[in-house]
């Protein structure tokens, strides 16, 4: 059954998913263990992203897949599941009201078992400093499609660091006109090329 | 040299280059519609408003900016309207919804919903938008602007040329793709392609002739037998191969040959990466389209596999004028020629240089072009 519910996902069949889900908690079965079939099948489909098999159209239809099968599977989860792999903080920055890529990794990032706080759009350095330290986040991520969005990530960082917490979070940036240099101007530690970076990095920091 | 002349050396100069012809200097093509307003001390609010102004103030950064030989591509209607036209979806306008020198930005929702794809089929794509395109802008404004567009097109590419300078694309137009992906918001979009194909694909079948004839309309309306044809959600990167074998490709090669038979050249403005379909484009008529892409495509693998059969326009990257130096610059040009060029290639910005571009940036995309583009 797990290895049929994995297969589904890899193959994007939305209906034969759904129905699987459906007749394993019929059926009586652990929905912890479905669950983890389900993030199974998503660590597929970003293998296949990785690999240049799957394209990021594949990723957000995983992704919603992902998110039908939730629907289904969280009332049945005591206490809404196992433990969260780790806090990441999240949002497009200050000036850039672009959400699309964003969506896409918080979708990733859930499904992967990270605890995301979604700031949404247009998010000021102060909101993003608070929220890191209220949940004490491991991860900050910030995203923006425009060449504008730079020096708000930079003010961003300057704002963690002022406020004393940047050596106690990593911070990643991504979407649109993102690259290694830009990773520099900002002063992130690491940037994305696609939404399926966020959660290696993440990954690699979680168990570093 | 009189503008006349320069404009009629400039003129061949870009069309050796489509051609695939030698050239005695690399063309330099400019495209900022939001830099030149920031560089020449114009809000973007009344760029956004008035296109008189806006036409003005392009002249005066690319004479500011020197010898250059022409814009990348012509809007002649307020940039927001163009702006909601293509992406069937409410725009952010400065000045109305923003501080007035803030960028303009799609304001991406589900305005589109699923029944429209019926409603498509049903009635057509012009019945359509009469339909929609109230829900993201406000018609009186649209309908000015566009009868002013009509009225005024001509007079804009003739005001370009009495200042020496060539407009490479007169109008714009897209693929079906691209327009549902803005009103239906990409990830609905790219969701319906996996429930609905049929659908879609019945509703991309309906508005292709229309959208075809609107870029063979424009370019006869501004005179210029070139035409902007974008994608930027159809990208190889967005999409998965079957995907972009049946709803991407088929309709750009269409759109591609209809217009080149009526002797309309392609400007394929191709943002984000291509490099993995680039060897389709080999199926593109020779010599009827140019390939401008943002910096994402590897573009020394498009020479490799196209430099037979079109233009490459392009590709510094806009971070790069944003976030870069001059000397990044400098070499990025330096290489472009080396690899690229000198037949073949059109200097250019990879998308749109800007708005926060550093005008020392763009100065020396100029002065690079100039230092390495002529031809010895």
């Amino acid at each position: 059954m797990s290895e049929q519910l994995v297969k589904a996902f890899v193959e994007l069949d939305e209906g034969g998913v759904l129905k699987l889900v459906e007749q394993r908690i019929g059926a009586g079965e652990e929905p912890l263990v479905i669950l983890e079939d389900c993030r199974q099948g998503m660590t597929e489909v970003g293998k296949l992203f990785e690999q240049g098999e799957y394209f990021i159209s594949e990723l957000i239809m995983a992704g919603e897949i992902f998110k039908q099968a939730m629907q289904f599977l969280l009332p049945k989860l005591a206490a809404g599941g196992p433990a969260a792999r780790g806090r990441v903080v999240i949002g497009t920055v200050k000036g850039d009201i672009h959400d699309l890529g964003k969506n896409i990794v918080v979708t990733l990032l859930r499904a992967a078992n990270y605890e995301v706080h979604d700031l949404g759009v247009d998010v000021p350095p102060e909101r993003f400093v608070e929220v890191v330290k209220e949940t004490d986040a491991k991860v900050l991520g910030m995203s923006g499609l425009l060449t504008i969005s730079f020096d708000s990530m930079k003010r961003t960082v300057q704002a963690l660091t002022e406020a004393g917490l940047r050596d106690k979070v990593k911070v990643m940036v991504g979407g649109g006109m993102t690259s290694a240099d830009v990773c520099q101007y900002v002063g992130a530690d690491a940037w994305g090329a696609d939404a399926q970076a966020a959660v290696t990095l993440c990954n690699q920091w979680m168990e570093g | 040299m009189d503008k006349e002349t320069l404009y009629q050396e400039r003129l061949q100069r870009i069309e050796k280059a489509i051609n695939l012809e030698p050239v005695d200097r690399i063309p330099i093509i400019y495209l900022g519609p939001a830099f030149s307003p920031r560089y020449m001390g114009m809000s973007l609010a009344q760029f956004c408003n008035d296109p008189e102004a806006a036409m003005n103030v392009t002249i005066a950064a690319m004479e500011r900016l020197g010898d250059v030989d022409g814009l990348s591509s012509l809007v002649p209607v307020k940039f927001h309207i163009m702006l909601s036209s293509l992406w069937l979806s409410r725009v952010a306008v400065p000045g109305r919804d923003l501080p007035p020198d803030s960028l303009w930005q799609i304001r991406e929702a589900e305005v589109m919903k699923v029944e429209d794809y019926d409603y498509i089929i049903e009635h057509g794509w012009q019945a359509f938008l009469g339909y929609y395109l109230p829900r993201i802008v406000d018609m009186a404004e649209f309908q000015e602007a566009m009868a002013w567009g009509m009225a005024n097109v001509r007079r804009m590419v003739e005001t370009f040329r009495q200042h020496g300078f060539v407009v490479v694309a007169g109008g714009a137009t897209t693929i079906p793709f691209e327009y549902f992906s803005g009103g239906r918001s990409m990830e609905r979009f790219f969701i319906d392609l996996y429930r609905i194909p049929d659908k879609v694909k019945a509703a991309m079948d309906v508005i292709l002739p229309d959208l075809i004839q609107t870029g063979i309309m424009l370019s006869r309306g501004s005179g210029v037998p070139r035409v902007w044809v974008g994608g930027w959600r159809s990208a190889s990167a967005l999409v998965g191969r079957k995907i972009w074998d049946t709803f991407v490709f088929p309709y750009y090669l269409q759109m591609v040959n209809a217009l080149a038979e009526n002797d309309i050249i392609s400007v394929l403005h191709f943002d984000q990466s291509w490099t993995r379909d680039l060897e389709r484009f080999r199926e593109f008529p020779a010599k009827k389209c140019i390939l401008n892409p943002d910096g994402m495509t590897d573009v020394r693998k498009a020479k490799e596999l196209l430099g037979d059969r079109m233009a490459i326009m392009g590709d510094v990257p806009a971070s790069l004028f944003a976030a870069g130096t001059p000397d990044d610059i400098y070499n990025y040009v330096r290489d472009l020629v080396r690899d690229i060029g000198p037949t073949g290639l059109l200097l250019s910005s990879g998308c749109d240089i800007p708005v926060n571009a550093k005008p020392e940036n763009v100065e020396a995309f100029v002065a690079a072009a100039h230092e390495y583009g002529v031809v010895h």
